[in-house]
């Protein structure tokens, strides 16, 4: 659908004339004086890295397991186990396959009695019906923060949002080679993907921990809207 | 909600709020934890004050060039299949709203905090449609449930509210019947709002900042309540003040870095969340349709001026949680969705001196505003300005004080008088002097001498005293 | 050393102790005291009520009277800063922009002058007693003088220091906002005054008049064995 502005050159000359000069319509985003993020955690290893990530998830009420590809799917299992079982949501994702998943999600859940969902880019509806009924939801880091210990997720056609979202539970599977100090370095690659008329998704989500409120009495609360418990997975991959 | 929210004169508010002993408590204990907080990240993070300083020449370049940015923006938002609106007034913005509304024949809206939404009084406006307008946000949804209350903290609306009053809220207006922990309220809360998420027409949101360079929107949440919001209805429409905007992806980070520290003290709030455009081709959540509407709405008037720096400001309340004079009062008494030193600047700008002329003097200049905001805006002096433009170009200062500084310039411009007066000082306080001190001071020191004594003037003034020592020493 | 006194007119009036011991301290360091009989008041009350027309005067005043001065010392941050404020108020004046500027720069507050100027950290004060130690606003944030009075204090014999809670937090006087918003000023000082007995101190010292004169006025209304003393008068204790 084709898009449209209204009101805007009126909107635009008025501010201009504010500021006393003419419209601007062209510019060079200057070379700013400071520049203090990058000296954050910046000759980190990802060992340390993982070390950060770890000490944070504590603030962040979140569960960090750190494993091996080949032990992924037994620690997958055990949080699962953990959680309850009962029904996970997931998205379409070639990377379940080489993380060897297939055969877990694929068989071992179904003979458990847990019920797996694949997002399904023909069934809106059913999408969102699973997602909210689902008691894990399962997705993976594109980028991960160390410092505040974040997960990057894009959403797509096969990537639905809400999977993060609308389950009680969250697991987010973070490759090792993902992970990099902080938000300055996401944002960074963000900017250099717009800058390089690449499309980024249209909804990126920066997730930190459970859903959180202290809106009563300054008391904090883990689980308001989205999910209650969450799961960090960082999988040794390189 | 318009941004006025009280009708009462700014005294009676004061001495109402004073007497608020709940709420006087949880504001110093929520002002503390802040406060404890927001240091505690600063210091983890290193190099604070050169983060404030990048903080400051982000926004100062964003506002010396906002007509480019905002066209940038609009550009990419529309390229992305939004619809983006430009409007001058609140009533411009509400009524534009109200179409979409009435065209998408909305009967159910969910809506994330925003502060602008209620500052253009947009709530009703859609109310006035038939339209259920459901707040997301634990704290505004309690205020909402509660007739409809005003916030009394920017971050933390419910603020002045107690467990209990929550809890009656909820009893008395949907016949909640579980305790007061804040565990099950909130629990109850997130049940009782996931279906209306999933049965809203239209998902109305803020602005923490947008990018220019993508035409994306920023969120910033605890809850994942904005994230509900955008993901499940099927029009989304975020309105944003038009100042809150940024380049690229990277001023975006730097500012949620400052934001989030300063407002809660968390390095990243729970979901930070960039939106733009319209749902991809294919997606199956997310909204089809996307509204951006960018508000004016007396923000151009203080585009150029003297008070120009209020516009960096991010909305994150450190300068509220940093206030000597908000911990006592708290966010009611300032008459405004605005309070603190915020809001004493923000809003005689955006409402006028009519009905926020006392705010400028709600503050004792000291300065803790200045030193708490992360992007340096000068809180304090333009407090002190808004006073200058009270006396001197708005007219609007009390006679008695009037006479009092006139009478001080007069005095002031000679010394011989000055010394006359200081020397008659103790004479003509002495009816009122017992055992050296003032107890029961007469005129304006009344204010003074209810709450505490004042000394009484010293018999023999410092100068004299000096003048007539023997020079050389008093060993 | 010769030292121009700046006294403030809090001192003039209400608190000649304070300017006696100023002087006798700074004369014991070596200085020779002089004090222009035409200073009158900094201005500051009507600058911060907003009068900033009518308080010039009670500027220009104190600029000429403290023309001749090498060095204008002060025993009150709050004036002294009013001083380094003057340059903003004649911004652009060909006469008495640069007049203020050569005040404001030779100014000091009694305890930054003796540390950073005298180069002295221990002027041989001696007093018995538990002291705490408030901190003024205008003289911490806005002048910026942190550290001198704690080096000072520090060297008192006999004195032993507690640290104020909520010590960076204004006491309500605020000049015209004490008679102004009398009520809030009174629930601020009252706290005040609550944290300074939590200490358990018995005196309370502080390096402003006004700040004293407001919480002294409400330690005396309520009768609290806390003895109030200026910076001055701990330091010119032997």
């Amino acid at each position: 659908m084709a898009g449209s502005i209204v009101n805007r050159d009126a909107f635009l000359s008025n501010i201009a004339k504010q500021l006393g000069r003419a419209p601007k319509t062209q510019l060079t985003k200057p070379v700013w004086q400071y520049q203090p993020q990058d000296r954050v955690l910046k000759d980190a290893t990802k060992d340390e890295l993982v070390a950060v990530l770890a000490k944070q998830c504590k603030n962040i009420n979140t569960n960090l397991i750190v494993t091996t590809t080949e032990n992924l799917a037994t620690d997958l299992q055990k949080v699962v186990d953990y959680y309850g079982g009962r029904s996970v949501i997931t998205w379409q994702d070639e990377r379940f396959e080489s993380y060897g998943l297939l055969p877990l999600m694929q068989t071992q859940w179904p003979q458990a009695d847990i019920q797996l969902y694949i997002w399904d880019e023909t069934q809106p509806e059913e999408n969102i019906r699973q997602a909210e009924k689902a008691n894990i939801g399962m997705t993976i880091s594109e980028m991960t923060l160390a410092e505040s210990g974040t997960a990057v997720l894009f959403s797509d056609k096969y990537r639905g949002r809400t999977v993060s979202f609308l389950p009680e539970k969250s697991i987010i599977l973070m490759p090792k080679s993902t992970i990099v100090p902080r938000i300055t370095q996401a944002a960074r690659w963000m900017s250099q993907k717009v800058q390089n008329g690449e499309h980024i998704a249209s909804c990126i989500n920066f997730i930190t921990g459970p859903s959180n409120s202290a809106d009563i009495e300054m008391i904090p609360v883990v689980g308001v809207h989205g999910p209650i418990k969450a799961t960090y997975i960082v999988i040794e991959d390189q | 909600m318009a941004m006025k929210t009280s009708d009462d004169r700014f005294n009676k508010r004061v001495s109402k709020e004073l007497e608020n002993t709940f709420m006087r408590g949880a504001v110093s204990s929520a002002q503390e934890r802040f406060q404890t907080r927001r240091l505690q990240q600063a210091n983890e993070l290193g190099h604070w004050e050169e983060w404030r300083s990048h903080g400051e020449e982000i926004r100062q370049h964003v506002l010396a060039n906002l007509d480019y940015y905002l066209y940038q923006l609009s550009e990419n938002v529309a390229n992305r299949g939004g619809h983006v609106y430009f409007a001058k007034t609140a009533e411009e913005a509400t009524s534009y709203i109200q179409q979409i509304a009435e065209k998408k024949q909305a009967k159910k809206i969910v809506k994330s905090k925003s502060m602008v939404t209620e500052e253009i009084n947009l709530n009703p406006a859609l109310e006035q449609l038939g339209c259920e307008v459901i707040e997301t946000d634990l704290g505004e949804y309690i205020l909402q449930v509660g007739d409809h209350e005003p916030p009394s903290h920017i971050v933390v609306p419910a603020l002045h509210k107690n467990k209990e009053q929550i809890r009656d809220i909820f009893k008395e207006k949907q016949g909640y019947d579980k305790t007061e922990k804040p565990e099950e309220l909130a629990l109850y809360v997130r049940e009782k709002l996931r279906n209306e998420y999933l049965t809203a027409d239209i998902g109305i949101t803020g602005c923490n900042f947008a990018i220019a360079e993508s035409g994306s929107i920023t969120l910033v949440t605890n809850e994942g309540n904005a994230d509900l919001v955008t993901a499940l209805p099927k029009t989304q429409i975020t309105v944003m003040g038009m100042e809150r905007i940024v380049p690229t992806f990277e001023e975006m980070e730097v500012l949620v870095s400052l934001l989030t520290r300063s407002a809660v003290g968390q390095k990243l709030t729970s979901y930070i969340t960039t939106l733009t455009g319209v749902k991809d081709a294919g997606d199956t959540d997310g909204p089809d349709e996307f509204h951006l509407v960018i508000v004016d709405n007396g923000r151009s008037a203080i585009l150029g001026g003297e008070f120009q720096p209020i516009l960096q400001c991010i909305r994150c309340a450190a300068c509220v949680n940093a206030c000597p004079v908000y911990r006592h009062v708290g966010g009611h008494t300032y008459g405004s969705i605005y309070s603190g030193p915020v809001g004493v600047v923000l809003s005689p700008l955006l409402g006028g001196y009519d009905d926020f002329k006392e705010l400028p003097y709600a503050s004792t200049l000291c300065g803790a505003c200045t030193d708490a905001c992360p992007v340096k805006i000068p809180l304090h002096q333009l407090i002190h300005r808004h006073r200058q433009v009270i006396v001197e170009n708005e007219g609007r200062a009390p006679v008695s004080e009037k006479l009092l500084m006139k009478a001080f310039g007069l005095g002031a411009s000679s010394p011989t008088l000055y010394k006359m007066a200081t020397k008659m000082a103790s004479p003509a306080m002495s009816p009122f002097t017992k055992d050296n001190k003032i107890s029961n001071g007469p005129g304006p020191l009344k204010a003074w001498t209810d709450a505490r004594d004042f000394p009484a003037p010293n018999k023999e003034n410092f100068r004299s005293w000096f003048h007539n020592r023997t020079k050389g020493g008093t060993e | 050393m010769k030292v121009t006194l700046f006294a403030t007119c809090l001192v003039d009036m209400f608190q000649g102790e304070v300017g006696k011991a100023v002087v006798e301290v700074l004369e014991r360091l070596g200085c020779d005291i002089d004090f222009p009989e035409n200073q009158i008041c900094c201005g500051q009350p009507a600058y911060n009520s907003g009068y900033v027309q009518d308080s010039k005067n009670a500027m220009k005043k104190m600029i000429t009277a403290f023309e001749h001065a090498q060095y204008v010392v002060s025993p009150s941050g709050s004036c002294a800063y009013m001083f380094k404020e003057y340059p903003e108020v004649f911004k652009g004046d060909p006469i008495w922009e640069p007049k203020a500027q050569a005040l404001a720069a030779k100014t000091y507050e009694f305890t930054e002058f003796i540390v950073d100027i005298l180069q002295i950290e221990d002027v041989g004060a001696h007093l018995e007693g538990k002291a705490t130690f408030h901190t003024s606003c205008h003289m911490t944030r806005l002048l910026g003088v942190k550290e001198a009075p704690m080096k000072l204090l520090g060297n008192v014999k006999g004195l032993q220091y507690v640290e104020l809670p909520g010590t960076d937090r204004c006491c309500g006087f605020g000049g015209t906002f004490s008679v102004k918003m009398g009520n809030i000023s009174g629930e601020m000082v009252n706290e005040k005054v609550q944290n300074v007995e939590e200490t358990e101190a018995d005196i309370l010292i502080g390096a402003d008049a006004g700040c004293l004169i407001n919480i002294g006025g409400r330690i005396e209304r309520q009768g609290k064995p806390i003895k109030v003393m200026h910076i001055a008068e701990v330091l010119n204790c032997r």
